[in-house]
């Protein structure tokens, strides 16, 4: 690419120019050569060299913004308007899950992902994975060539290499896949393995859904697909199950709609009760009505226990007696049918079957637990067979390894040493995003195309089906895996747009042409579901060797909520956005409870204290350095860590962040391993964590209230409530008649609010918003904020336009964690605006607090005199550091939004309502008719509203009184963040409401009040 | 109920057997003779830190303000604490030689040009720092309310803006009212001159002086009006000062008691810093007549009641957060107590709570060496002060999720220090050039500038003839006790 650029003959800045070889030559010699040149000490030759200079210092006098140039079509493409951006459908795949979603596409660059409305595992909504995908596609440390053994190659030298190697059918073949539903890719498989009569075919995933499978598989005997209709469900009983993550479900953006619908509370029925039964303190946990923390390695007893008491098999142990297994069990018997038992993925075949076998006899199966046959699943256990495929590769029984995807080498478990068994094999071949560990012991590694580059197709988690369309031609010219495979089981090079539709032309009936172009507009072709299985009641007799009691501590492995098993380790939104549960950024620690810690002698990092200490974690002699970190709710004698970091020469964003914890991770405990021994270092080790400060103070920023104290006292969420006061100034208002209480400055009354312009509003359901950060990212992605760097998140300047506060309250032990999402909230009189010495930030007409980049000087005293602390300074060009820097900017530059200014340093910024949205809308109401500029309501979404996969987010026109928005302002959980200031934002928030169970009440319920 | 009036003696300003001629003498001699070593000594220290700050500002320019220690919700930090506190110590100039000149305090007239000269430096390193604490100095113009063709006017309601105006034109007056004080003195250095160069300089800043009678009596005139115009200056420029803080909303700032703590904060620091320099000059140009103890104790008397003012501000600060029932002012008040900054409190509370106290004691405000120790104290407390102020408050306040811990970096640090640099680079300058105290207005306050109390013949002070100065109202009973 960068060669490419080079070599061009446009230019497309004067520095640019200058560098180009051809106009220093031309520099350098006016005349033609072996003409004379003039001799004297100031020749035109050293002249036209200081002009050289002086467009260089031109450019430096000037420098305030970088200047550069760009070039218009000199053939306009069809439906292009420049300025226009077009929306196509098209699916994100992770593992063997797709989502709907829309991309927006400017002029050939796809630069934001929305999530498809028609797609049931979308329906307009996505995850965080889905958001930072675009960065993902732009990412410059993406693999660019073929390589054959460490050399730069070509893919047609890949090509008659497979030619040759591979028309020897009988060779020895172990195929390593990742999870994948594409039905192309899955045709393509079976010719492999009909092809190649040696052949193996293996999946792995470090994390995925092979236990479940097998579990079903031992419950019902058949490997089945177990999803949950957390719609339909009034008690959920999470099991070290974090399924509101997507990092540990793969169906969480639908998951996470279906749960936060059911928890509604405007239907006036009850809400759905959450049980949450785990070791690390998750998002799931966090939403949890009540929350119980165990070991990892307890939750088998636990399901013991409970199956015991509800007379599904099971056995009796040390939790018989406890109080949540009677509690718990007389909740799920008289929710019969309405209940939902799901475990985490990683958890042992039997718990699953275990699990399957409560819900069967809870008559949940078939009601709000469904199993479901999928089409393309291997008839083994995965783990197995990655282990005997292993085992074969050291007996050199296989001649050639095929990893597609992945990366075995980093992400095996340690006790099979991949690395050390690929020596055996004789060629390793691999397709891979980066040229990462795998790649490099690999004779032949072909760059991958990502999602966004190229034709595929597959299934929803549910079995929705449709087909992936590309955005832009592969950047690097990468291959997908559809197409790598093809080349290999036939030799050709053919196009993947082929190869889908060859697959699909079976699936469409009737004409093909409009049949496929529906599909590729709808984003979805089917919303069928995989053919639903309905299985036999006690069908697992339940008969599995009692888990061990586990003494002492335990080391808990999870995939990473940013990085997952890090496969997004080198995509810098991801990494700078804080997790949601410690507000870490840019790495990995290793989460313990008070308790734990101070047993282990560590100390809490806090305000003004980054360093934490360094442990070693040592598993069977394995050892890792990792920072401690104190995370209250965290499970005692249990320390978590997550995977995927600690990345070497993978990329300039991944390497040297965080520590590899795939070492600890062996084949027998994937999930979780008990014998071991943790120490401190001694040595310290400085954490960016977004927030120091985790207790609200006693403040009513956050309100909440169970479902019976909002039936009692639904104004809960009234200041006068909240704290059991009266709102200053009000009784002066009341006397004199105004609407609100009294201010110097100039209330923004109705001739500055003329009635031809709409009122912006926002409303934040925190009763449904679980804190997960989707939001930050999709604003990032819409609103070109800059990612800044771990030192930079340190030194507390982080750059998200909305963040997410997570509060702990209630029980010290046992903590609630609570998340509120802050964006700017547009006050009307605004504090910001008041002290600007230069007017850079005012009030629009249809009443939003705007930000004037070109006028903005920098003082910073917005930011100060902001109580909500939303506005964000620039305090280096960090836009330059992630734009112009490195061997090849213009690809990150691609990923810019180009209606959204790109900050220059100096200047403040902050949430705008996602303005260019807002007068986007305006614009196109206004020629629709006629002049009004009012956009029907839910025309205009904001990002953050857009991306959020529980619609916590409303926005819309206050002057219209039936918009969503305004009907949120009237209901009675709405408050006002610090309403005391007379600030009178138009952000507000809906109160949260919880659903303990009453008999579990003392550890489960808090007041507004209480610190 | 009879009253006796009983004349207390006010005690000689200018101690020693000065006349006029030996007062001209000793301080027109500093200006006019050759630079002494130890003044290259200590001009070279002060240039290598000016240098320091000259470069480290240009790397702020070139590399942004990032390179400080500032975050997201302290936006503010050691440039602001700075300018703050040089802008107090910019006080006391004006105040002594334009209040205490219009309630006819005669013993101003030993520390005036000193104090004003001081007043000026402290300003110019205060105004450094609003300037390049922007993010983008290059457009900083757009304070000013600049005619343009976008109608783009400066947004008047913001503090900012009025301490713009308010620095500016408390600089310009000082320097204006020093400037015109200086012209006599201007003409007796060019009278005394030797060389032809000095002699046309102090010439020029003479401004054609004669000393005849309309010289004086415009003069007179003039220092009457400035001083007029610049007494509402020292109190408002605090006051101004002060409302970048008390004007917003935040915990610790938003507080109705800050303009005057902080015009008495600014006269405690100002005279605590005049007595820092003022100790060390006596000492080292030997003018301790001029610069007396006497005069001295008058300083350590403001500085006690200052001092007191200042701290009572801080107890009133206190109440009024228990009192107010205000939440977050009561956090902030807590969290300074015993919050991350509690150690930057109690220097404040030893520096400027109990260090006043001290001067309770009329030997320690006499004595030299404690003074010295005091007023160099005080501007330490002084200068937390305002670092809890402005962090402590900003970094703190109502949203503890946002809630983050400021500390300087390397360069916050020698910044400051650089400013110093400045501070006596000018200060040196003016030593060596200027005369550091007033000739002509020290001259008034000698007994000699009255002729009528003399007799002309003996030459001898005839005390029957001098008004009372001072009188003491002392009632026949207590004089009977």
């Amino acid at each position: 690419m960068s060669d490419e650029v080079q070599s061009s003959n446009y230019w497309k800045s004067l520095n640019e120019l200058a560098q180009n070889k051809e106009y220093e030559r031309f520099v350098e010699r006016e005349f033609p050569e072996n003409a004379s040149e003039l001799k004297d000490g100031f020749s035109r030759r050293t002249f036209l060299r200081m002009m050289g200079a002086s467009i260089a210092l031109a450019g430096f006098a000037a420098c305030r913004r970088p200047v550069q140039k760009i070039l218009p079509y000199s053939k306009q493409p069809e439906d292009v308007i420049p300025g226009v951006p077009m929306y196509y459908a098209s699916a994100m795949p992770f593992q063997d899950a797709l989502t709907g979603i829309v991309i927006e596409n400017h002029e050939g660059r796809p630069t934001k992902i929305e999530g498809n409305e028609m797609h049931p595992a979308s329906k307009g909504n996505t995850s965080k994975f889905n958001q930072a995908a675009t960065l993902g596609m732009y990412d410059p440390d993406r693999s660019r060539n073929v390589m054959k053994d460490g050399e730069q190659s070509s893919f047609t030298n890949f090509q008659s290499f497979c030619e040759q190697h591979f028309g020897d059918t009988g060779r020895g073949i172990a195929f390593i896949s990742e999870s994948n539903s594409s039905p192309t890719y899955h045709k393509i498989k079976e010719q492999a393995l009909s092809r190649f009569s040696n052949a193996q075919w293996v999946t792995y995933e470090p994390f995925g859904e092979e236990n479940a499978l097998e579990g079903t598989n031992m419950a019902f005997g058949q490997r089945l697909r177990t999803v949950n209709h957390f719609d339909e469900a009034d008690i959920i009983v999470a099991l070290d199950d974090d399924f509101l993550n997507p990092a540990a479900h793969k169906n969480s953006v639908q998951n996470t709609r279906e749960f936060t619908q059911r928890r509604n509370v405007e239907t006036g029925d009850d809400i759905s009760r959450l049980y949450s039964i785990e070791s690390t303190f998750t998002v799931t946990g966090s939403n949890a009505d009540n929350r119980l923390r165990i070991k990892s390695s307890e939750i088998g007893l636990f399901i013991q226990a409970l199956a015991a008491e509800l007379g599904v098999g099971g056995s009796s142990n040390k939790f018989s007696d406890h109080e949540w297994i009677s509690v718990l069990a007389e909740d799920l018997q008289n929710n019969r049918g309405r209940s939902v038992l799901t475990l985490g993925n990683e958890h042992s075949p039997e718990l699953h079957a275990m699990v399957s076998s409560i819900n069967v006899a809870l008559g949940n199966a078939g009601t709000t637990v469904t199993y479901l046959e999928l089409p393309y699943l291997d008839d083994q256990n995965n783990r197995d067979a990655f282990t005997e495929v292993v085992n074969a590769v050291n007996n050199e029984e296989i001649d050639t390894v095929v990893i597609i995807g992945g990366n075995p080498v980093f992400n095996a478990p340690a006790d099979l040493n991949f690395a050390e068994a690929l020596n055996s094999a004789e060629h390793v071949i691999h397709l891979s995003d980066y040229y990462d560990e795998t790649s490099k012991m690999a004779n032949w590694h072909v760059n991958r195309a990502h999602f966004l580059e190229t034709w595929s197709d597959g299934y929803s988690y549910t079995g929705a089906s449709s087909i992936i369309q590309p955005q832009i031609e592969p950047l690097f010219d990468g291959k997908s895996e559809i197409e790598f495979l093809n080349t290999i089981v036939t030799g050709d090079d053919t196009d993947g747009y082929q190869l889908v539709q060859e697959t699909w032309r079976k699936n469409i009936s009737g004409n093909f042409t409009n049949g496929w172009e529906t599909i590729l507009h709808d984003g979805v072709a089917t919303e069928d579901n995989f053919p639903e299985v309905t299985p036999s009641a006690g069908g697992f007799s339940g008969d599995i060797s009692q888990p061990e009691q586990s003494e002492g501590i335990e080391v808990v492995i999870r995939p990473d909520s940013k990085v997952f098993d890090g496969r997004y380790a080198n995509n810098g939104w991801l990494q700078e956005l804080p997790d949601p549960m410690t507000k870490i950024t840019w790495d990995n620690v290793a989460l313990m409870s008070p308790q734990t810690a101070e047993k282990l002698d560590i100390e809490k990092a806090g305000l003004g204290k980054a360093e934490v200490d360094l442990i070693t974690i040592d598993v069977n002699g394995t050892k890792i350095e990792i920072p401690a970190w104190v995370q209250p709710g965290h499970a005692d004698d249990s320390i978590t860590v997550t995977a995927g970091y600690g990345r070497k020469g993978l990329g300039r964003v991944a390497d040297a962040v965080g520590v590899d914890t795939y070492p600890l991770r062996t084949s027998g405990a994937m999930l979780f391993a008990t014998d071991i021994s943790v120490s401190k270092t001694g040595s310290g080790y400085e954490i960016a964590s977004t927030q120091d400060h985790g207790s609200m103070e006693g403040r009513s920023l956050l309100r909440h209230a169970t479902l019976q104290e909002y039936r009692d006292n639904p104004d809960f969420s009234q200041y006068e409530e909240a704290y059991n006061a009266e709102l200053p100034g009000e009784a002066w208002a009341h006397e004199q008649g105004a609407d609100s209480p009294l201010t110097i400055f100039d209330a923004i009354d109705e001739q500055e609010y003329p009635d031809y312009q709409p009122q912006w509003g926002m409303t934040i359901d925190l009763n449904s918003c679980i804190g997960c950060g989707t939001c930050t990212i999709a604003c990032q992605a819409e609103n070109n904020i800059p990612v800044i760097g771990k030192d930079e998140v340190m030194n507390g300047r982080e750059m998200h336009w909305i963040r997410t506060d997570r509060y702990f309250a209630g029980d010290v032990d046992n903590p609630k964690a609570l998340h509120q999402p802050v964006p700017c909230m547009h006050c009307e009189l605004a504090p910001c605006e008041q002290v600007c010495p230069v007017a850079a930030t005012t009030h629009s007409e249809d009443g939003m607090n705007q930000m004037t980049y070109n006028r903005c000087i920098g003082t910073r005293y917005c930011a100060n005199n902001c109580p909500y602390k939303v506005r964000r300074f620039n305090f280096f060009n960090y836009t330059d550091e992630f734009l112009t820097d490195g061997d090849d900017p213009e690809v990150i530059q691609m990923a810019m939004n180009p209606d959204v200014t790109v900050r220059f340093r100096g200047v403040m910024e902050k949430c705008s309502y996602c303005v260019q949205r807002v007068n986007r809308a305006k614009i196109q109401t206004q020629i629709e008719t006629d002049g009004s500029m009012k956009p029907e309501d839910g025309t205009v979404k904001t990002a953050c509203q857009q991306a959020c996969p529980s619609d916590a987010i409303y926005f819309g026109d206050l002057t219209d009184p039936d918009s969503e928005v305004s009907k949120t302002k009237r209901n009675n959980r709405n408050y006002l963040l610090l309403e005391e200031l007379n600030t009178r934002p138009r952000t507000s928030y809906l109160a949260k409401i919880t659903n303990p169970n009453p008999a579990l009440t003392q550890h489960s319920t808090i007041s507004n009040n209480e610190h | 109920m009879s009253t006796n009036y009983e004349y207390v003696p006010e005690p000689k300003l200018v101690k020693g057997d000065h006349t006029f001629g030996s007062i001209t003498r000793l301080i027109a001699k500093t200006p006019l003779a050759a630079t002494p070593p130890l003044w290259y000594l200590a001009f070279a220290i002060a240039n290598l830190l000016l240098i320091t700050l000259l470069g480290a500002v240009a790397y702020l320019i070139w590399e942004g303000v990032g390179i400080w220690g500032l975050n997201n919700p302290a936006g503010w930090g050691w440039a602001i604490i700075n300018f703050v506190w040089w802008v107090g110590i910019g006080h006391a100039g004006t105040l002594i030689s334009a209040i205490l000149f219009l309630f006819r305090q005669g013993w101003r007239t030993a520390i005036n040009r000193f104090a004003e000269a001081m007043t000026i430096f402290a300003v110019m390193c205060a105004g450094l720092f609003p300037a390049i604490h922007v993010g983008r100095i290059w457009v900083i113009y757009w304070v000013f309310p600049v005619p343009n063709q976008m109608a783009a006017w400066p947004n008047f309601s913001s503090p900012l803006l009025w301490d713009v105006f308010a620095v500016s034109t408390y600089f310009t007056v000082s320097l204006i009212f020093w400037y015109v004080g200086l012209i006599p003195d201007f003409a007796t250095l060019r009278d005394k001159a030797k060389g032809k160069v000095s002699k046309m300089v102090y010439g020029i800043g003479a401004m054609g002086w004669t000393g005849s009678f309309r010289n004086w009596w415009n003069y007179e005139k003039a220092y009457m009006i400035l001083a007029g115009l610049a007494t509402p200056l020292v109190l408002s420029v605090h006051t101004i000062v002060s409302f970048d803080f008390a004007v917003s909303l935040i915990p610790g700032w938003h507080s109705t008691i800050f303009p005057p703590y902080f015009v008495a904060g600014a006269i405690y620091s100002g005279f605590a810093m005049v007595l820092t320099l003022m100790l060390i000059a006596r000492k080292i140009y030997g003018i301790e007549d001029i610069m007396n103890i006497d005069i001295m104790e008058k300083m350590n008397l403001v500085m006690m009641l200052t001092g007191n003012l200042v701290a009572f501000a801080y107890l009133m600060e206190g109440f009024i957060a228990w009192y107010s029932g205000y939440i977050y002012e009561q956090g902030i008040f807590w969290l300074y107590v015993v919050g991350p900054y509690a150690w930057g409190f109690w220097i404040l509370m030893f520096c400027n709570v109990i260090t006043p106290q001290f001067l309770w004691s009329r030997s320690i405000r006499r004595n030299v060496t404690l003074t010295f120790i005091i007023s160099i104290l005080v501007n330490i407390g002084m200068w937390f002060e305002r670092f809890m102020i402005a962090v402590a408050s900003l970094a703190t306040d109502f949203m503890p999720s946002s809630w983050d811990y400021y500390s300087p970096t390397f360069w916050d640090i020698i910044i400051y220090i650089g400013t110093f640099g400045l501070f006596f680079t000018m200060f040196l300058l003016f030593l060596r050039f200027l005369p550091m105290v007033a000739i002509a207005e020290v001259k008034g306050v000698m007994p000699q500038a009255d002729p009528h109390n003399y007799d002309e013949e003996t030459q001898e002070f005839i005390e029957a003839n001098a008004e009372p100065a001072v009188t003491q109202q002392q009632t026949v009973e207590q004089k009977n006790q």
